[in-house]
Order: structure tokens, then C-alpha cells, then sequence
């Protein structure tokens, strides 16, 4: 074992810390609320600074897709053409979309698109400090979906306000694309839902619900009518035992069989994501690996039978109850020895609390199940003070580099360092350069890497100390590596480098830039600044002279008047840029790419002028028919 | 005449403690003085002070949901976490009423003759009481430092303030003067971690109760108890997920959620298991885990919990009787100083010396899961002694990197000065330098950003060799940083270098300074580029002439202390250019070097 892995297991006292405040009994007590009075919708309630917001467990499921199996792209827009859920949408190459439930996701649209809704949501962001979403079967799907929205709406709106999604036996949502995205975006911890012993509920959806789709909505009905009204329901509809067997049978068979074929399995199907919190009569554990979360869920699945599996799903609020007043009781460990050694007996006594007792077949793959779900390697704050270390030991580079557009601002050529790199020959110097900025985007690449992977503190990228650093990077080697694009000829084959080739890093060190909580008080500028502002600047003058070079030789006017358009814009906004001093030094030096475009720019302009002044409107930006 | 002892170097006399219980509990009795004073006859060297409690809700929390304030800096210039700039919180009502005993003239001269007489000061109190002997204490220590060690006694007392308290009085070396007795149920010391609206309902009644000390506790107990236990649960689940080190982002998601009180105990206490045993525990972490998980009951069943919740307030006014009968022949127990292996889980261990251990863990109702966290209570302190060590190790790293620098800044005296050479970054040397000030830019703020996370020892910052170190290293490398951010003109985007351009390494570093050797908190040497800078911005204003002349005067003392080098009056300096646009040059001041 790595001697800097805690040597605790909290997935336990994670779950006693959150059973322990209000959350989960006010969630619940909502959720409740939502089933008995608001069938088909929500209820919204501010309690202290906190707005909840409980959506119904009963939805009417559109019938054209009983077996659930429809799974549908995210919409990146809403009917009105806002952004919804835009940031999950930036996946990696070669991944597939991100894709929920369809009659799921439907079921939020409908809410979404209720004016009722969006002004009872306007009204508690006002009136609360934080949102908790929450909602129990069906109900939790809406919430989740819910808080992804909110979540993405105010990760684009830069507005401050924390969000907690708390489900109760909520059917799986989406694939394995969403699960990432939301772990990318750091929004795991988000999500906590709650997952009784045998609940079939949220296991359902792992199996093809095919061969038992006649009986799917017999179940919903019967739930549906015990959550509206618990005595009543009970009475009224019974299922038949031999259906409720070959549904039990079914999930059973069919999850063991996902967890028997491991990681690929679940490649294209649906994928747990954020926390889950198993609950027992003992007590609950907290499980944040996907992998792990899937296999406990088999694992205590298969120690029910078909009626509990089934009463499971309606039972949380005895749960809620248990283990919200579970602190006042001293609990011990009656199953013989513990382990002495602090992890070993901090997994026994999370299985006794998952409700697996040490005698059951199951206990020891759950034991190697939870053991699988730790965190292997350093504590989030280790690697972050070995990065630390490593940031001091690549600051050399960048100061190389620092160096070397100093010399570059002083040379006689007068060309500035982006130029001097993209016109470079093989000169020692200029190797080392290009090899220092290899050096410093590996560091910041492993930086982003260890972020997505949560392997860093849940603020990092807050922390003055890496912002300001990533940010004083990207001012000064992006232009290197825009020169190294256009050097290469990148462009050529890929496409233009702010649209094609920019690099993910630096978007991501542009959210963290304006993400800071910093007051805009622009100070005017009395010399030049040191480094460029716009860190694009040179990409833009490159598409600035691609569009110039083409002016000549198009003869389509309204081809010409696009260009024209774009090469005003440049100008004026490079103008701009120059005069408020935003630009470095090098950017006007006499032999830059940026001189040399305005100097061509103001001689094709002037040519104009005189030979055609008919086409003087276009350098106004007006386009003419 | 016996003693107590109460782990390594600490043993006090029986009959102090019993003096002390005795004239904590008769204070309560004339709530109209502040305090009472006595001599122990038998033993002569020993002056008590003891403090009344108040049986008033008003006198327990104010103002917002924990009634925690900052404290008073001036009374207690100690209680910070010196090097980035937190001042300690702590019960704005405790404070109030402690200032009003300081405001009685009589008080401080007691005090004054106790400690001319060479006798021990010892404060005590019960109950909050108590709260007000640990100010007083502090108090006391912060006027008295050198002079004579108190001793501070309480007695089933709350909680006064957060950790930063607790971390200072540990750094400063105080925190042994603090002995905290608390009976296994006793509600009050728990009091604390809960928000008083949560409370508020019930809190007066139980302070008639224990004013009145009737025969049968009021009827809301089960209820109040049952508030109290579960706020302490939360406090504790989340400092033990801290400690054990949780990776999970949910936890920092739920702890934004909800109100954790700020309170943390601070000194030692001395558990008492209610049948003769005292536990005595000195890690604040592992206090507050116990406070939590000691008043769990071992059933479910509701009169378990009426019969606890009764004995949860009665426990609180039995201090008197419990000592007297069981201080006689104590059953001792230190958690941790025997024992540097693990604590055993599990109670049946045939080990003697552990079992021992076991037994009174055991009679104090602590669980697997409790003992658990008391494990990585102990374990944190142990990690937090490995980091230190590795910082230690970096001692050479920077002593060769300052060394560099100095030599740097010796080879420039023959030019214009080291300031204004790397400013401009001619020469390959000046490079040189920024790779320097960038490598110990960096072992700097891995300190700094391991402080903000506490995750070295509490004692850090009294340290001397690292303060002599961050002495150093500020001299040297400070006027480098400004000359960068002048020469970069970040003063354009983020405003003066002294506004919010300033490293926190260096506001930290000059902190421990002041703090070491009591100086007032002023711009130091080590800015003075900065202020040159900002002078030449101005050049031309009004006033910048006497400002020059101001910064003139200071230069003088900065040289003599060391803190500058004379290099700064270097002809071509930018400091003496600037001088000279002003005409404020002299030649006997050129002839200086």
C-alpha cells in the first residue's frame, strides 16, 4: 500500500455525518409531501436558507417505450433556444454523447417548460443561500436532471449557490459519457442518492427490460398508488407473486451477469454517477466509484426476494428515520473480532452498517468491493503540495522562456518573440525554448488530468496561487504555441487554430480566470503590458492575414464583403487593444506579423480608396447589395 | 499530601483540585462579586481565583447562531495564527463578562501582589465559570509570561472558543496550564456545538435547573439532550472525516449546507468515567470525539434515554462530590503517552498495560468506531510531525538558494545595486537570480499553503530557526519580487505592490517577527522599493517631496537593523535618481558609501 493512502475507510462515517444533519429527513419529508399531494409535479419550500425543491414520484411514464430502453441524446438547448446542460456537453474525442432515459428526461422537460416552475425556482434562488433537489423513485431522475441544469446554468452564469441533488430510490439516468462529464466537471459530490438493501427500483434499469415489460407497469401503478396514499394502496392492487418473482429473477440475473463481465459491460448502457449512500436497518455507507456502486447494489440485491425487493422501494422513510436517530445509540460490533490493523476494521465495520453481516456469502466480496472503491495514492492535498514542488521546479523553464522574449523584445531584427519562434531555423536556442514549452504543457497537462480524475482538492481550481500561475503560463507560451500551429502548417490541414487547434488547457485556464471573484476596476495602462492580454491575439492576426492574402484574388462580392468585414473587425479591435496598452511590447515591434498586417492592411485600403471609392462602404462594415 | 498525575511533567496536588472544585462551586453562591480570592493555608504557595457562572441563557450565546466574536487583540495579542493573519473567535458573552472582572481595579491587583509574592496563580471556575478562568488564564499568561507559570482549573466548563485558540496557547506552549475536568454525561461542555436556535427553547430551563439544583431535572431533558447529542454527532462525524482524511467531494458539499459550530476544546481534560476513573486526553481532536461519542447510550430503549438525559444534567453539579470521593486514590489513565502502538479496538486485549487502557475507554462508553477516530486523531498529529520534518528538511535547500543571492547582491553593489540591475534583467546573472527567488518562491508557499490547510504542528510558528530563516530570506529576496512586479507593471492591473501585489510568504514571514519579537505591525525595510516606486509614479505631485524626506529618515534605522542593505544609497539607484529629481541630494550624503 502506498504509505500516504489514508489509512482509514470513511465511506462509513461520511454517511453517519450526512444522516446526522437535517438534509436528509427535510429531503425526505418533501419528497413525501410531493408523492401525497402533487402527483405529476413538485413542491418548492424554503427552509432556513436552504430551498428545496421535491419532485413527485408520481409521473405518468409515456407508454410508447415500456421497456425504458430508449436512450436519447441531452438537449443542449431548451425550446426558447437557451443553453441547458451545455457544459456536459464537452466530451472527448472518440466518446460517445451524452445520453439520458428518454421518458425520463421528458418527464424534467415537461416540468422545465411549466412557467410555474421557473418562477417558483426564480423566487427560492433569490430567497436561499443553496438549492437542494430532491425526489424520490421517478422523482429522482427529475431532480437529478433538474440539478445538472442548475448546476450548468450557474457554472455559465458565474453565479455563486451551492447545489445538492438528493434522490431516494431514483432509477438509473444515463451512460457512461454522462457519469464522466459529471465527474469532469467535479460535480460528483453533488449527488447523493439514497439506495435501500434491496430496492428493485434503481437497479431495474441495468437489464434489458424487454422479456418482463408487461409487468413493468402493473409495478409502477402499484407504487404510484402507495405513495399517494399508504393504507389505501396497500389494499387495493396486489401483485402476483409469480410476476414479482421473474421481475426479481430477472434484474437478478442480469446484474450479476454486468458485474461478472466487469468494466465493458456497461460501455453503451447505463452508468451510476455522483454518491451513493446504500442504506440498511444498521446504518449506510457512502459509495462514490461506479464501478464499486454497481457491484454493492448486486450484492445486496441478492440477499432479498421478491417482495422485499419490491416493498424496498417504498419503505425510505422508515429508513430516513432509523438512521436519523441512529447518533443517540452506542453501536457495537458483535460479530466477533475486529481487525486490528485501522483500514481492515474500518471495512468491517462499514459492511455492518451496509447490513451484510460478517457470516453472510456476500461479506467478503463486499469487503473486496469497498476496498476496491478507495482512493488509491495520495490524499487529494498531498498531490497537491507535490504539484506544488513540481510547479517550483518548471518555473526554470518558464522563466527561460520569459528571457527569451526579453531578448527577442531587444533584438535589432525587431520581429518579437512569436515571430523570431515561428521563424526559427535550427538554432540551439531556439530548440531549447521549444523544448521548455514541451516541459511546461506536459506539467499542465497532468495538472488538468488530476483534476478530472478528483484527485485534487474540490477548490484547486479556486486557489489564487494556480490561477494566477496557469494564467501567467498561458499569456506566455500560448502565443509559442500558436506560432509553432501556423509554423507546422496546422492550419492548412486542421483548420484554423482558435476553432481547431487550441489546446483543451487553455480553455479550461479561461475559466478559471473568469471565474475569480475579482471587481473589474480596469486601471489605464502607462506603458505597454508585459505580456499580451488576448492570449489568442496571434491566431487572430493570422486569420486577419489569410483574410487579407484572399481579398486579392476573390471576386465574388459578397464573399469580398464578408472579408472585408472580418478584416475591419480585426482592425478596430486590434486598434483597440493597442491603444489601452493591452498588447505586449512585441506585438508592435517593427517587423512583427501585426506591422507588417497593418501596414498591408492600410496600403490595400488606401489603394481602394483611390482607385474604387465606391467600395469605401465596405470598409465601414456596411455591406452593399 | 497527594498528587495527581496527569501524564508526563504534570502532576498537581489532590487537595488543590479539591480547594479549587470547593471555591469554584461556592463562587456560583455570591454571583454579585466577580470573583473570589483565597490563600490555601496548608500549602502556602498558592492563590485561587475563582469565577461565578451565570444561570442567565443571555449569559451563554449572543448575536448569531454559535455567538462567536473575534477576540480582542489587545487583550490577547496571542490568540492568532500569526502568519496569515486569523485572529481567534471566541463566545462573545464569556468574553464580555471576562472584561468586566478585568474591569474591576481590585482584580488586577490581587493578581499583581500573588505574583510579587512568588505564589502560583490558579483560576478556576465552574460550569461558565469556568469559561471565564480560561480567559483569565489567558489573560494572565499574555501579562505574566515570564514571570510565573498559572494554573488554570475548570470544572464541567463549555466551550470557549475555536481552534485557533487552542493552536495558539499549543504554540506559545500554554496549553499544559489548562485543565479541563468533565464528568462522562455532563451536558454543558457539549453545549457548545450547537446553534442556539436549536436550543433555545429549552436552555433556560435548564439553567433553573441547575440554578435551583432541584430534586428532578425539568421535563424537556430527553429533548434537549437529544438536540445537543446530535449536534455534537454532526461536529464529530465531520472532524473525523477530516482527520481520517475522507477524498469525498460530497463532504464538502454537505458541510456547506448546514452550520458546524466553530468550538473546539483546548488544553487537557480529564475525563471522569463515573465510577472512579479519570481518562485524561490533551489532543483537542481526539476531546472532541469523545465529547460526542461518550454520551451515546448503550440502548435504544426511550427510558435508557430519559435516565441518561437526567443524569446528562445532574452529572453537572456533581464535580464537588465525585472528587471528593474518588480524587483519594485516582485511577489515572493518560490516552496515548504509554502506549505508542495502536490503541486496540476490540475490549477483550490480554495486554495489562492496554487493557488497562481498554477498561477505561470502555467506562467511558467509547465504541469500535469511537476508538477508531481516536486512532486517527492520533495519527493526524504524527502526520502533521512528518510534514514538519520534511519542510525541516528543506532548510539547506533555501539556506544554498539565499546564499546564492547574497553573493548576487554583493557582485551588483559594484553597478547600480541588485534592485535596479534585476529590474532591468541585462545580463545573464539577473536571470540567473529570477530562477533562484522562483525555486524559493516555491518552497515558501508549499509552507505557507500547508499552514492554511493546519496541517503542520500547532508549534510551528514559534520556531525560531524558521523565523530567523523567514527573517533572512524576506531581506534578501522581497526587493526581487517588487522589482519583478514593477518591471512587469503588474502595478497597472492589480494597484500598488503594498495593496494586493505583497506575497502572503512575506506578510507571513514578517508576521512571525513582530510576533517573536513584539514589534508593531509597520511596513517593513524589505517594501522600501516599493514605496521608492510608487514615489517616482507620483513624481511631480504635491507632497512627494516629504514623502521622499519621510522614507529618508526611515532608510537610516532600516540600515542599522538590517533590514536593508546601503546599497540603496548607490549613486545610480533609482532611489537616489529619484532623490535628485527632487533636489534632495546632499554630497555628504553621497560620500556616505
Amino acid at each position: 500500500m502506498d504509505s500516504e493512502t489514508s489509512p482509514f475507510e470513511t465511506s462509513e462515517v461520511l454517511a453517519t455525518f450526512l444522516a446526522s444533519t437535517p438534509l436528509l429527513s427535510e429531503s425526505w419529508r418533501l419528497c413525501n409531501l410531493a408523492n401525497a399531494n402533487s402527483p405529476q409535479s413538485f413542491v418548492a419550500q424554503q427552509v432556513g436558507s436552504i430551498g428545496y425543491v421535491a419532485f413527485s414520484g408520481i409521473q405518468l411514464v409515456s407508454g410508447s417505450d415500456p421497456s425504458f430502453k430508449n436512450l436519447v441524446p441531452l438537449p443542449v438547448c431548451d425550446a426558447a433556444g437557451n443553453s441547458l446542460f451545455d457544459l456536459l456537453h464537452r466530451q472527448n474525442e472518440g466518446e460517445d454523447p451524452v445520453l439520458v432515459q428518454g421518458a425520463l428526461l421528458r418527464i424534467f422537460e415537461n416540468m422545465y417548460s411549466n412557467p410555474s416552475f421557473r418562477n417558483q425556482m426564480c423566487t427560492l434562488m433569490q430567497a436561499s443561500k443553496s438549492i437542494i433537489f430532491t425526489g424520490h423513485s421517478i422523482g429522482g431522475t427529475t431532480a437529478s436532471l433538474a440539478a445538472l441544469w442548475l448546476l450548468s446554468y450557474l457554472q455559465s452564469n458565474f453565479a455563486n449557490l451551492s447545489v445538492l441533488c438528493i434522490t431516494f430510490g431514483s432509477p438509473l439516468l444515463g451512460n457512461e459519457t454522462l457519469s464522466r462529464a459529471i465527474l469532469r466537471e467535479r460535480w460528483g459530490g453533488k449527488f447523493c442518492h439514497v439506495v435501500s438493501k434491496y430496492d428493485i427500483m434503481p437497479r431495474m434499469l441495468f437489464a434489458p427490460l424487454d422479456p418482463i415489460a408487461p409487468h413493468i407497469k402493473p409495478l409502477l401503478q402499484f407504487w404510484h398508488l402507495y405513495m399517494n396514499s399508504p393504507h389505501f394502496g396497500l389494499l387495493a392492487v396486489q401483485l402476483n407473486d409469480e410476476s414479482k418473482a421473474e421481475i426479481f429473477q430477472h434484474v437478478l440475473v442480469q446484474l450479476g451477469r454486468l458485474v461478472e463481465n466487469g468494466e465493458e459491460a456497461v460501455t453503451g448502457m447505463f452508468r451510476p454517477f455522483g454518491n451513493y449512500f446504500f442504506c440498511s436497518e444498521e446504518g449506510a455507507i457512502c459509495v462514490d466509484n461506479a464501478a464499486s456502486v454497481i457491484k454493492m447494489m448486486h450484492l445486496l440485491f441478492a440477499m432479498g426476494s421478491p417482495d422485499c425487493s419490491i416493498e424496498d422501494h417504498i419503505k425510505y422513510g422508515d429508513y430516513v428515520a432509523k438512521i436519523s436517530s441512529q447518533f443517540l445509540e452506542k453501536k457495537s460490533f458483535m460479530q466477533g473480532e475486529l481487525p486490528e490493523s485501522s483500514y481492515e476494521a474500518g471495512v468491517a465495520l462499514a459492511l455492518q452498517s451496509s447490513g451484510i453481516s460478517s457470516q453472510e456469502p456476500v461479506a467478503k466480496p463486499a469487503k473486496d468491493c469497498l476496498k476496491a472503491a478507495r482512493r488509491m495514492g495520495r490524499t487529494p492535498n498531498l498531490n497537491c503540495a507535490n504539484l506544488a514542488i513540481k510547479l517550483s521546479k518548471i518555473n526554470p523553464y518558464r522563466a527561460e522562456i520569459e528571457w527569451y522574449k526579453a531578448l527577442c523584445d531587444r533584438s535589432d531584427d525587431q520581429l518579437g518573440y512569436y515571430d523570431t519562434f515561428k521563424q526559427r531555423e535550427a538554432s540551439k536556442r531556439d530548440s531549447r525554448i521549444n523544448l521548455n514549452r514541451h516541459k511546461l504543457a506536459r506539467f499542465w497537462d497532468n495538472v488538468i488530468n488530476l483534476i478530472e480524475s478528483n484527485r485534487l482538492p474540490h477548490d484547486f481550481h479556486r486557489r489564487g496561487k494556480w490561477v494566477n500561475a496557469s494564467q501567467f503560463y498561458m499569456l506566455l507560451v500560448e502565443p509559442l504555441d500558436i506560432a509553432e500551429y501556423y509554423r507546422t502548417r496546422m492550419h492548412s490541414r486542421k483548420g484554423h487554430y482558435i476553432d481547431n487547434g487550441r489546446e483543451r488547457r487553455y480553455q479550461i485556464f479561461d475559466r478559471w480566470w473568469h471565474e475569480r471573484n475579482v471587481e473589474a476596476g480596469k486601471n489605464k495602462r502607462s506603458k505597454f503590458a508585459s505580456l499580451t492580454q488576448d492570449t489568442c491575439f496571434w491566431a487572430k492576426v493570422e486569420e486577419a492575414r489569410e483574410s487579407l492574402d484572399a481579398v486579392s484574388s476573390t471576386r465574388d462580392p459578397s464573399h469580398l464583403a464578408l472579408l472585408w468585414r472580418k478584416i475591419d473587425s480585426f482592425a478596430s479591435y486590434a486598434k483597440e487593444l493597442v491603444e489601452s496598452k493591452q498588447v505586449s511590447i512585441d506585438v508592435v515591434a517593427k517587423n512583427s506579423s501585426y506591422s507588417l498586417w497593418v501596414k498591408d492592411y492600410d496600403e490595400l485600403k488606401s489603394q481602394m480608396m483611390q482607385f474604387r471609392p465606391q467600395f469605401s462602404s465596405f470598409i465601414n462594415g456596411e455591406i452593399v447589395p | 499530601m497527594g498528587t495527581v498525575t496527569l501524564g508526563e511533567n504534570m502532576e498537581i496536588k489532590e487537595e488543590l483540585i479539591k480547594k479549587s472544585c470547593s471555591m469554584a462551586m461556592k463562587a456560583h453562591k455570591s454571583p454579585e462579586r466577580q470573583y473570589l480570592s483565597k490563600k490555601i493555608k496548608s500549602s502556602s504557595s498558592e492563590v485561587v481565583f475563582s469565577f461565578a457562572g451565570s444561570w442567565s441563557a443571555n449569559d451563554w450565546f449572543a448575536g448569531n447562531s454559535f455567538g462567536e466574536t473575534t477576540v480582542d487583540l489587545q487583550l490577547f495579542p496571542s490568540l492568532k495564527y500569526i502568519g496569515l493573519g486569523v485572529t481567534a473567535t471566541a463566545n462573545e458573552v464569556f468574553l464580555k463578562r471576562f472584561k468586566s472582572v478585568l474591569g474591576n481595579p481590585q482584580f488586577k491587583i490581587e493578581v499583581r501582589k500573588a505574583v510579587a509574592d512568588r505564589r502560583q496563580v490558579v483560576f478556576t471556575g465552574h460550569s461558565s465559570g469556568g469559561a471565564i478562568a480560561i480567559l483569565a488564564t489567558v489573560w494572565f499568561l499574555e501579562e505574566y509570561n515570564k514571570q510565573s507559570s498559572p494554573l488554570c482549573l475548570t470544572f464541567g466548563s463549555p466551550l470557549v472558543g475555536d481552534r485557533i485558540i487552542n493552536l495558539a496557547l499549543r504554540r506559545e506552549n500554554w496549553s499544559r496550564y489548562f485543565v479541563n475536568f468533565v464528568m462522562r454525561y455532563d451536558i454543558v461542555p457539549r453545549i457548545s456545538l450547537c446553534p442556539l436556535s436549536s436550543i433555545e427553547q429549552q436552555l433556560q430551563q435548564v439553567l433553573d435547573y441547575f440554578d435551583q439544583n432541584a430534586q428532578q431535572p425539568p421535563h424537556e431533558a430527553p429533548a434537549f439532550y437529544e438536540i445537543v447529542v446530535k449536534n455534537a454527532s454532526s461536529v464529530a462525524n465531520y472532524a473525523a472525516c477530516k482527520i481520517m482524511g475522507s477524498t469525498n467531494p460530497l463532504l464538502e458539499t454537505v458541510s456547506s449546507f448546514i452550520e458546524l459550530s466553530p468550538y473546539r476544546p483546548l488544553g487537557t481534560y480529564v475525563f471522569c468515567t463515573g465510577n472512579g476513573k479519570l481518562v485524561v486526553i490533551s489532543n483537542p481532536d481526539a476531546v472532541l470525539q469523545v465529547l460526542f461519542y461518550s454520551s451515546q447510550l448503550s440502548t435504544q430503549e426511550e427510558e435508557a434515554k430519559v435516565t441518561v438525559a437526567q443524569t446528562s444534567l445532574r452529572d453537572h453539579l456533581n464535580y464537588g462530590n465525585y472528587l471528593q470521593e474518588h480524587l483519594k486514590m485516582p485511577i489515572v489513565t493518560c490516552l496515548y503517552h504509554p502506549h505508542p502502538e495502536a490503541l486496540s479496538l476490540s475490549s477483550n486485549v490480554a495486554n495489562v498495560d492496554r487493557g488497562k487502557v481498554d477498561m477505561a475507554l470502555n467506562d467511558l462508553g467509547l465504541s469500535e468506531r469511537a476508538r477508531l477516530c481516536l486512532r486517527a486523531a492520533e495519527a493526524l498529529e504524527k502526520q502533521k510531525l512528518r510534514n514538519q520534518a520534511t519542510i525541516d528538511g528543506k532548510q539547506e535547500d533555501i539556506d544554498k538558494c539565499l546564499g546564492k543571492l547574497e553573493a548576487y547582491k554583493i557582485k551588483c553593489v559594484h553597478k547600480v545595486g541588485y534592485y535596479d540591475a534585476f529590474k532591468s534583467s541585462d545580463e545573464k546573472a539577473d536571470f540567473h537570480a529570477n530562477v533562484e527567488r522562483l525555486e524559493l518562491a516555491g518552497i515558501w508557499d508549499e509552507i505557507i499553503e500547508m499552514l492554511k490547510r493546519y496541517e503542520l504542528p500547532d508549534e510551528f510558528e514559534g520556531r525560531k530557526v524558521w523565523i530567523d530563516l523567514g527573517t533572512r530570506y524576506r531581506r534578501i529576496v522581497e526587493p526581487l519580487d517588487i522589482a519583478n512586479y514593477y518591471r512587469h507593471l503588474k502595478n497597472e492591473d492589480t494597484g500598488p505592490y503594498l495593496g494586493k501585489g505583497r506575497p502572503s510568504r512575506y506578510k507571513c514571514t514578517q508576521k512571525w517577527r513582530e510576533h517573536a519579537e513584539q514589534l508593531p505591525n509597520e511596513v517593513p525595510g524589505s517594501c522600501f522599493w516599493a514605496e521608492v516606486e510608487e514615489l517616482c509614479i507620483k513624481t511631480g505631485c504635491q507632497g512627494t517631496k516629504e514623502n521622499i524626506l519621510h522614507l529618508k529618515t526611515k532608510v537610516d534605522k532600516w540600515i542599522q537593523d538590517g533590514e536593508l542593505g546601503n546599497d540603496v544609497l548607490l549613486e545610480n539607484s533609482t532611489f537616489m535618481k529619484l532623490q535628485k529629481q527632487h533636489f534632495l541630494t546632499n554630497l555628504s550624503q553621497d560620500l556616505a558609501f
